[in-house]
């Protein structure tokens, strides 16, 4: 997975027009923004210079866009330079003109930030920020996977998934794994995978999958009385909630 | 309903631009946007659709949450008046979606708004020098014509959103309104899933969920994004928010 994040960082700088990119996964605020902290791709070492810079300056474009959850685009890094008293004349002295970080997350579920800089100053265009948009969605369906790695296997009997899938998933998929996550006591970030798996899994398309838990047709069973390895039961052989 | 409504009208105009409070939240000023709309104006139902920044369009906030008006706002955003709005920055007057003409230009929008029992559509856009970046939607059942009156007043309340929007903007030093805009639209995701938490752990349905977290929002003076956020996160305790609503 961290060869696929590398992967769009590579691409990035060549699609979006930007002279270098990389991914960075965090901690949650509440957790304390150093608790957890890592970059995972970066395509060159100024990338990876800006990352230890706000590492160490505790500040940034990167940490305010995981803050606050929308991107922090910098195109004038040198003008801007009472923003971040810290970290902004460092990254100007390292070669950095230019930074834009752009969030990955979903909803309530925060990854970490995208982070794109220029040698010269100047915008991006509309074109380049949405090729950049697009390409933070990439990294954020790696990521999510990512985690996913890294937690339970979730009830998708190992299929392979296919990328891409991210894109299109709207309002009620996003309903329907709060839904998950209370009748589960997981995260939104479980529930919204094993939607997904299940989704797969079934040949069901995602958006009828959410229909029907938001409908409380479709429940999925508690991990703890189940196990892992159970699929999701309807109301009648459980009961209504 | 045109000459008594100045009062109301002012108190609108006032919500939609008073960014300098520290609860203001885009998200929280787009749903009063669109339930002033239908409060002040002669229509069934308003909705705001924001440009996602990739050439697509995304639903922001609605006069209510029902699953039909979503619906609607769901093909909407695909095709249709708003659609054409966005691309012309103009607006697109639709008084009756049952004519040959509406049919043909847009299939797909009128069945779906037929199927949710809405006949006519104004699409009003929200507009930044030329950009648009979004467009306020507002549905009536019936066949319906918008008064010129209605029209203007529907297009100033659209302006002052954007003024809100833009004027936020200037005092959160984001660069650029896409940074408004993206952060608004993850609003709306944390919100959904919210909606989906409170939804999951009672019996409310999701669209009753969304109230229930409003009024708790306003209730307490905590910003609906970031009560959202902590439903969703666990730090909020959901009986708090729940209960009174029971």
């Amino acid at each position: 997975m961290r060869e696929r994040l590398q992967q769009v960082c590579v691409v990035t700088v060549h699609v979006v027009g930007v002279d270098g990119a990389g991914v960075t996964v965090m901690g949650s605020v509440e957790a304390g923004l150093d608790g957890h902290r890592d970059q995972l791709a970066a395509t060159g070492g100024l990338a990876r210079r800006l990352e230890d810079l706000q590492l160490t300056a505790g500040e940034g474009p990167c940490l305010d866009a995981f803050r606050e959850g929308r991107p922090v685009l910098i195109p004038d890094l040198a003008g801007e330079s009472g923003r971040w008293l810290g970290f902004g004349p460092e990254a100007v002295g390292a070669g950095a003109a230019a930074v834009f970080s752009l969030p990955l997350q979903v909803g309530a579920i925060r990854l970490g930030t995208f982070d794109l800089h220029r040698r010269t100053a100047g915008p991006l265009t509309d074109e380049q920020l949405a090729d950049a948009l697009a390409m933070a969605t990439l990294a954020t369906e790696a990521l999510l996977e990512l985690a996913e790695q890294d937690g339970p296997p979730d009830p998708g009997g190992g299929r392979e998934v296919a990328a891409g899938w991210l894109p299109d998933v709207h309002a009620d998929v996003h309903a329907a794994s709060g839904m998950v996550s209370a009748q589960t006591g997981s995260d939104v970030r479980s529930a919204l995978l094993h939607i997904r798996a299940h989704a797969f899994g079934s040949g069901e398309p995602i958006h009828e999958v959410a229909r029907r838990i938001i409908d409380r047709d479709l429940t999925f069973p508690l991990p703890d009385d189940n196990g892992p390895g159970h699929g999701p039961t309807a109301p009648d052989e459980e009961g209504e909630p | 309903m045109s000459n008594g409504r100045e009062p109301q009208v002012i108190d609108t105009f006032l919500a939609l631009t008073d960014t300098l409070t520290r609860d203001f939240d885009a998200l929280d000023m787009l749903t009063t946007l669109s339930e002033s709309c239908v409060e002040l104006l002669d229509v069934s139902a308003a909705g705001v659709i924001l440009a996602d920044g990739q050439g697509g369009l995304s639903v922001a906030a609605a006069s209510s949450e029902r699953t039909r008006l979503l619906s609607v706002f769901a093909v909407a955003i695909d095709a249709g008046p708003c659609v054409d709005c966005v691309r012309t920055g103009l607006p697109v007057i639709s008084e009756d979606l049952r004519t040959p003409t509406a049919r043909q230009r847009w299939p797909r929008y009128v069945s779906g708004a037929d199927e949710a029992g809405f006949r006519a559509t104004h699409a009003l856009p929200m507009r930044l020098r030329d950009d648009v970046i979004g467009v306020l939607t507002l549905l009536h059942t019936d066949h319906h014509a918008l008064t010129d009156a209605d029209t203007r007043l529907g297009q100033a309340l659209a302006d002052a959103a954007t003024i809100g929007l833009l004027h936020e903007r200037a005092v959160r030093h984001a660069e650029t309104v896409q940074e408004q805009l993206q952060g608004a639209l993850n609003s709306r995701v944390i919100i959904e899933q919210a909606k989906g938490v409170l939804a999951g752990s009672t019996a409310l349905a999701p669209e009753d969920a969304f109230t229930v977290l409003r009024s708790h929002a306003r209730g307490q003076g905590i910003r609906l994004t970031d009560l959202a956020r902590g439903v969703v996160d666990g730090t909020i305790d959901l009986t708090s928010v729940v209960r009174p609503a029971l």
